[in-house]
This record gives C-alpha cells, structure tokens and sequence, in this order.
C-alpha cells in the first residue's frame, strides 16, 4: 500500500464532516456540503489513479469536477427563487 | 528514502490534512457565509500540492496533464459556484441580491471614493 492509498484511506474521513454539514441547516446551507463533497472526491480519485498507477483513472476525475461544476451551479440557481 | 519520494510524501499529507481541517471548519463554523471559505483552501492549496505531487512523481506526461485539467476546473469551479451560492442564499432571504435600503457594506465607501450616497 503506497503513500496514495494511505492518503485517499484517509481522506474518506473528510467526506464525514460533508455528511453532516448536508444534513443540517437550511435547504442553501446544505448544498456547501454537496459542493465540497464533489471536490474531496475529485481529489480522491486523482489519488486512487496514481496510487493503482493507472492514467486513464484520471479521466474519471476530471469528468466528476465537470460534472459536480454543473451540478453545484444548477442548484444554486434553482435554489434561488424555484426550490 | 530519495527526496522526491519524501517531497511526494509531504505534498500529499499537505493536501490530505489541508482537506481534513477545512471539512472540519465547514461543520464547526456557525455563519453560512463563513462556511463558504473554507472550500477555497481545498481548491487551491489541496489540489495545486496533489499537482505538485505527481509532478514530482511521473513528470510532464499525461497524468501530469490531466491533473492540470483538473485543478483548472477545480479553481474556476470554486470560484463561481461559491458566488452563485452566496448570491442564491441572498436572493433567498432578501428576494434580491442588491444592498437593502440603508445597509453598511464593508469597504464601499473606499471603493467609490467617499461616496456617502449609496
């Protein structure tokens, strides 16, 4: 087990703090936990690609950064007068 | 151990522990508009250490590539989506986003130069 996987082991811990922050508070304060979710989990995959030594992992990372952007955005906007 | 092993080592606990810290603040702080801040540490310091990392680990190749790719979304990202959040929570509470009638706004009055009408 190399430094990446003992990392990305860890940073799941990070993903706890997220949980909570996305159950409590109001339907806005929320969606912080979501949008820093998607970042701690872009940047574990990006550990679990070099810890498994494979660069096509990557791709799954970028795709979650794409993705979770969009995401985050369209809540935003429709949590601002529609939700 | 060779250094860049050790420097791999440290940039990688760097951004582990720079995540770890700010999940804790996004939970610990009271405010909403305090909470937002904290994802910025990790788009910037946490994903441009894991850069260096691997960097430093395979070189200027793909994965290096790549992982440029995605702290570029990463920090763009960060960006724009902590403004739409703050100005949808705004929106929210005051059904608009510009300054209420009589509100102090921090700093405005340097910016427009003394201005005393807003």
């Amino acid at each position: 087990m190399n430094i990446w996987l003992t990392g990305s082991a860890v940073l799941l811990f990070a993903l706890v703090p997220c949980g909570v922050a996305s159950f409590r508070g109001d339907t806005v304060e929320r969606l912080v936990g979501l949008e820093m979710a998607g970042m701690i989990v872009t940047l574990l995959l990006v550990m679990l690609a070099e810890g498994m030594s494979r660069v096509n992992f990557y791709d799954l990372a970028l795709a979650l950064a794409l993705l979770a952007f969009g995401g985050g955005l369209v809540f935003a906007r429709f949590l601002e007068r529609w939700l | 151990m060779s250094a860049a092993t050790l420097a791999v080592e440290v940039l990688v606990w760097v951004a582990v522990i720079t995540c770890l810290v700010c999940c804790l603040g996004l939970v610990v702080m009271k405010d909403f508009f305090e909470r937002l801040h904290y994802m910025a540490t990790v788009s910037t310091v946490a994903t441009v250490a894991l850069l260096a990392a691997v960097v430093i680990e395979q070189g200027w190749g793909q994965a290096a590539i790549k992982m440029s790719l995605i702290v570029i979304v990463l920090l763009v990202m960060n960006a724009v989506l902590t403004h739409a959040t703050a100005r949808a929570a705004r929106v929210r509470n005051l059904g608009h986003w510009q300054p209420a009638e009589g509100e102090k706004i921090a700093g405005l009055d340097e910016i427009a130069g003394g201005r005393k009408d807003h």
